[in-house]
C-alpha cells in the first residue's frame, strides 16, 4: 500500500519532467509524444529548416541560448563568491548576538527573501543607474549599467539570505565551548575560526553553495529587470516561449536533469566509497587492537542492494516497451524523417493553392467585414517570407 | 612546574545576581584542591573566572601573584576541561591533543611525538587516528585530560568532568586522575557537586553554597568539624537534633531538644551562649546499639520504621517521639536480627563525635 502511495508521489513529482523529456527526442516541430512522428536527435543537434522556410534551431545550432548559458554560469559564480560569505558572517554575528536586539536582528535579515523579486531587481537598475550617472563616464558608468554586474548584486541580495538561514540551522547545533575550549588551549580568534569554526561549517557551506548556485541559475523575476540589455538563460528561454515552444527547450531541459543526475550520482558513489575506505580502515584498526573475544568472526561487511532499484527497473521497461514500438513500427531514422516532411510539404502546398484559388477582391478585403483581416492580405505577395525556403521539389 | 592561584574577594555578578559572592581562597601550588557544592551554587562561574572566560565583577584573581585581570583565557597558564568535555569531533584522537601545539606552530613530527607521550600517559596507546565519537566514555575522559596537559599548564582546571560516568568507571578515573595529577605534579583544581568524589581525591576542599564559600579546609577536617548547618549535611550525612541550649561545660554544650537533652561538641569559631536556637549533629555511623559495659555520653530512643542493604553496612530509619527521623548504619558484619521494623531500640552516641552549631538552613532542605 505504502509502495502505491509512493508511486503516485513519485509520478506526480516527475512524470511532466519525464514527458517533456521523451519529447525532445519527437522529430516533430512540437514538443509532443502522440501524434509521434519520428525518433530523432535532431532538437539536440541542428533543428531543423521548417516546410515554412522558419529555422528551428537544435540545441547545439542556438547561439542565443549559448550566450544565455555562458551568462548564467558567469552570474551563479558571483552569485555564491558573494551570497555564501555574506550569508555566514551574518549567521556568526546571530550567534554573537543576544538579548531582544537578536529577534530584530533575524526579521531584518530574512527580509530579502520576503521582497518581491521583480522589487529587488527593478530598485538595484534604479539605484546603479544614478550611481553611473554620478561619475561621468569612465569605470563607475561602464559597471552601473552592466547587466551582469547588476543582476550578481540583485540576486546576492536575497540568495544571501537563504545562505544565512542554512548557517543559522547549522550554527545553532554548534557546541560554543569548543570554541572556548579552543581558545583556553591557546588559539587566537583567528585559529578558532579557521580550525574549529569553519571546518564545522564546511557542510553548510557546499550546501549553501549548491543551493545559491541553483537559486541564481534559475532566477528569472529579478532577472529580467537587472539583466538589462544582456541575456541569461531563463530570459532567452522566456522570450522563446512567447514564440511558441520548441522541442529544443525539451532537449535543454533533459540535457540538465542528466547532468544533474550524473553529479547527484558520482558525488554518491564518492562518498560510499571513503565511506567504506574509513570503515576498512577501522575494521582493521578494531582487529588489531580488541581483544579477540571481542571480534565478531560472522561479521562481513555484505553487499546491499540499492532500495532505489524498482524505480530503475521500472524505467528500464517503459523504456524497452517505447523502443521496440518505435522500431516496429520504423518510427526512427533519416528516412522516416523526410517522408514526414514530405507529407507535411505536400500537405501545405495543399493548403496553399486552395489559398491562391479563391482570390479576394481588393474590395472584400478592405470591407472590414472579416476584421484584421486586412493584414494578411498580402501575405503570399511578400517575396521576403520565403526567402529561407528551399522550394518545394 | 605549578602554580599558586589566590582568589581575592572574587565576586561574580550576572545583572543584579550574584553568582559567586566575595571568594577568598589561596590554592597552593601542586595541590589537589576541590570546590564542592550542589548543582548551581556558582562552581562553574569561579572556574570560568580562574580560566578568564569571565572576568570577575569586584576582586581579582592571581595566578603566581601575578594580577590576571584583562589576560585572556589563551594568555593564562591554566588549562579547563569542560563539563561536557567538548572534544573537537572532527579531529582525531591525536589531532585533539596535539591542538595547543598546532596552534603554536610546533612542527608535525613533534607534535606526533608529544601526542604519543600523551597517550601513554593516559593508556590509549596507539588510538590516536581514532574519531572522538568511538571512544568509550572514560576514553574521551582521558582524552579531554590528554589535551588539557598537552599545553603545559601550571594549573589544571576540571569542571566535574566524572559526572557523565558511571559508578565504576567514575571511581577507577578517580584513582587515575589522582595519579596523573602526581605524576604530572601540577595544581588541580577540581569541581564537583559530588562529596564521595570530593573526599576521596582532594587535599583540601571548599564547600560552596549559593555562591558564597561555607568551609575551606582538609578532607577530614571539614568531615568531622563542620563550619555550618549546611557544611555538615551536605558533606556526608547527619540527622539534625534542633533544641536550645541549656548549659556550656568547656568546649561541650548541653542541648535540650523536643526528645531530651543530649551533651554535642562545640566549634572553637561558632561559641554558643545558653537560650541559643541550636542544631546538634550526629552521623549515622557514630549512632550505635549499646553493648553490656558501653557507656555512651548520649542516649536516644527510637522506633525503627524500616531497612536498607547497602552491601557493606545496613541502614536503618526510625522515628523519636516528637516524629523526628533519624538514620544510623551498621556494617554488615554485625547481627542484627533482632532489630524488626515496629521495634524500640536505645542508640547511644558520644559526646565527641558530635557537633553543636547555631541554627541555619540545611544542605536538604
Ligand atoms: N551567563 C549567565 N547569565 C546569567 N546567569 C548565569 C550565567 N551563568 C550562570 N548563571 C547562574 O549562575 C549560577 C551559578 O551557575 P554555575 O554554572 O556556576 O553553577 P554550577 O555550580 O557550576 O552548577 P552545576 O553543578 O549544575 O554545573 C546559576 O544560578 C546560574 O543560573
Ligand atoms: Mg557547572
Amino acid at each position: 500500500m505504502m509502495g502505491i502511495y509512493i508511486f503516485i508521489f513519485f509520478a506526480y513529482l516527475f512524470g511532466p519532467l519525464i514527458i517533456m523529456s521523451i519529447t525532445a527526442f519527437n522529430s516533430a516541430e512540437f514538443p509532443s509524444i502522440t501524434p509521434w512522428e519520428c525518433f530523432s536527435f535532431r532538437w539536440f543537434n541542428e533543428g531543423k529548416i521548417a516546410y515554412d522556410g522558419q529555422h528551428l534551431a537544435g540545441l547545439l545550432s542556438d547561439w542565443r541560448l549559448h550566450d544565455g548559458i555562458i551568462s548564467s554560469l558567469i552570474i551563479g559564480a558571483g552569485v555564491v563568491t558573494l551570497s555564501v560569505p555574506i550569508g555566514m558572517a551574518a549567521a556568526i554575528v546571530l550567534t554573537q548576538v543576544r538579548s531582544q536586539l537578536r529577534d530584530i536582528y533575524y526579521s531584518i535579515s530574512i527580509m530579502p527573501v520576503l521582497f518581491p523579486g521583480v522589487i529587488i531587481g527593478i530598485s538595484t537598475v534604479v539605484l546603479w543607474d544614478r550611481i553611473a550617472g554620478l561619475g561621468g563616464e569612465g569605470f563607475i558608468a561602464d559597471i552601473g549599467r552592466n547587466g551582469i554586474f547588476l543582476t550578481i548584486l540583485a540576486q546576492t541580495c536575497f540568495i544571501s539570505t537563504y545562505c544565512f538561514l542554512i548557517f543559522v540551522a547549522r550554527l545553532q547545533r554548534f557546541d560554543q565551548t569548543q570554541e572556548e575550549a579552543a581558545l583556553d588551549l591557546g588559539a587566537s580568534q583567528t585559529q578558532v575560526f579557521f580550525k574549529i569554526l569553519v571546518p564545522y561549517l564546511s557542510p553548510a557551506i557546499a550546501s549553501a553553495a549548491v543551493i545559491a548556485f541553483l537559486f541564481s541559475f534559475e532566477n528569472y523575476n529579478t532577472t529580467v529587470f537587472s539583466i538589462l540589455s544582456d541575456q541569461t538563460l531563463t530570459t532567452v528561454i522566456a522570450s522563446k516561449v512567447r514564440l511558441g515552444i520548441s522541442p529544443a527547450l525539451s532537449a535543454l531541459a533533459l540535457t540538465i536533469i542528466a547532468l544533474t543526475i550524473i553529479a547527484a550520482v558520482t558525488y554518491e558513489v564518492l562518498r560510499r566509497r571513503t565511506e567504506k575506505r574509513y570503515a576498512e580502515s577501522q575494521e582493521k584498526f578494531v582487529k588489531e587492537k580488541a581483544a579477540d573475544n571481542r571480534i565478531n568472526k560472522k561479521y562481513k561487511a555484505g553487499f546491499k542492494i540499492p532500495k532505489g532499484i524498482t524505480a530503475i527497473l521500472l524505467i528500464v521497461v517503459f523504456a524497452t516497451y517505447g523502443a521496440t514500438q518505435i522500431v516496429k513500427n520504423d518510427l526512427y531514422g533519416q528516412s522516416c524523417i523526410d517522408a514526414a516532411d514530405k507529407e507535411k510539404k505536400s500537405k501545405f502546398l495543399e493548403q496553399l493553392q486552395t489559398l491562391e484559388s479563391n482570390e479576394l477582391t481588393d474590395e472584400e478585403l478592405s470591407g472590414g467585414s472579416l476584421g484584421g483581416n486586412q493584414d494578411y492580405g498580402d501575405i503570399f505577395g511578400d517575396p521576403s517570407l520565403f526567402q529561407d525556403f528551399g522550394g518545394f521539389d | 612546574m605549578s602554580a599558586d592561584v589566590e582568589l581575592s574577594d572574587v565576586s561574580v555578578t550576572f545583572g543584579s545576581f550574584y553568582a559567586a559572592k566575595n571568594v577568598n581562597v589561596k590554592v597552593n601550588g601542586g595541590e589537589f584542591f576541590s570546590f564542592l557544592g550542589p548543582s548551581g551554587c556558582g562552581k562553574t562561574t569561579l572556574l570560568r573566572a580562574i580560566s578568564g572566560f569571565q572576568e570577575p565583577s569586584e576582586g581579582k584573581v592571581l595566578i603566581d601573584n601575578k594580577d590576571m585581570s584583562g589576560i585572556g583565557p589563551n594568555k593564562r597558564p591554566t588549562a579547563l576541561i569542560f563539563q561536557n568535555l567538548a572534544l573537537f569531533p572532527l579531529m582525531s584522537v591525536s589531532e585533539n591533543i596535539a591542538f595547543s601545539l598546532e596552534v603554536r606552530g610546533v612542527s608535525k613530527e613533534e607534535r606526533k611525538k608529544r601526542a604519543d607521550e600523551l597517550l601513554e600517559l593516559i593508556a590509549l596507546e596507539g588510538q590516536g587516528d581514532k574519531k572522538v565519537h568511538q571512544l568509550s566514555g572514560g576514553q574521551k575522559q582521558r582524552v579531554a585530560i590528554a589535551r588539557a596537559l598537552a599545553v603545559e599548564p601550571k594549573v589544571l582546571l576540571l569542571d566535574e568532568p566524572l559526572s557523565a560516568l558511571d559508578l565504576k568507571l567514575r571511581q577507577r578515573m578517580r584513582t587515575e586522575l589522582r595519579e596523573i595529577q602526581k605524576r604530572v605534579n601540577i595544581t588541580f583544581i577540581y569541581i564537583t557537586h559530588d562529596q564521595g568524589e570530593a573526599l576521596t581525591m582532594s587535599d583540601r576542599i571548599a564547600v560552596m553554597n549559593e555562591g558564597e564559600l561555607e568551609q575551606i579546609g582538609k578532607c577530614d577536617e571539614v568531615y568531622n568539624n563542620p563550619l555550618t548547618p549546611f557544611v555538615a549535611t551536605f558533606v556526608g550525612e547527619n540527622n539534625p537534633l534542633y533544641g536550645k541550649v541549656t548549659g556550656i561545660e568547656g568546649d561541650k554544650a548541653k542541648i535540650e531538644t523536643a526528645d531530651g537533652q543530649y551533651l554535642a561538641t562545640m566549634n572553637e569559631s561558632k561559641k554558643l551562649n545558653i537560650g541559643d536556637e541550636s542544631i546538634a549533629f550526629v552521623r549515622p555511623e557514630s549512632l550505635f546499639i549499646p553493648r553490656d559495659g558501653d557507656n555512651f555520653d548520649n542516649k536516644i530512643n527510637v522506633n525503627i520504621e524500616s531497612f536498607e542493604f547497602e552491601g557493606n553496612l545496613k541502614n536503618f530509619y526510625a522515628s523519636l517521639k516528637s516524629g523526628a527521623k533519624i538514620k544510623f548504619s551498621v556494617p554488615n558484619a554485625i547481627d542484627t536480627s533482632f532489630i524488626t521494623s515496629g521495634s524500640s531500640i536505645v542508640l547511644g552516641f558520644e559526646s565527641s563525635k558530635s557537633v553543636i552549631l547555631p541554627k541555619a538552613s540545611l544542605a536538604i532542605d
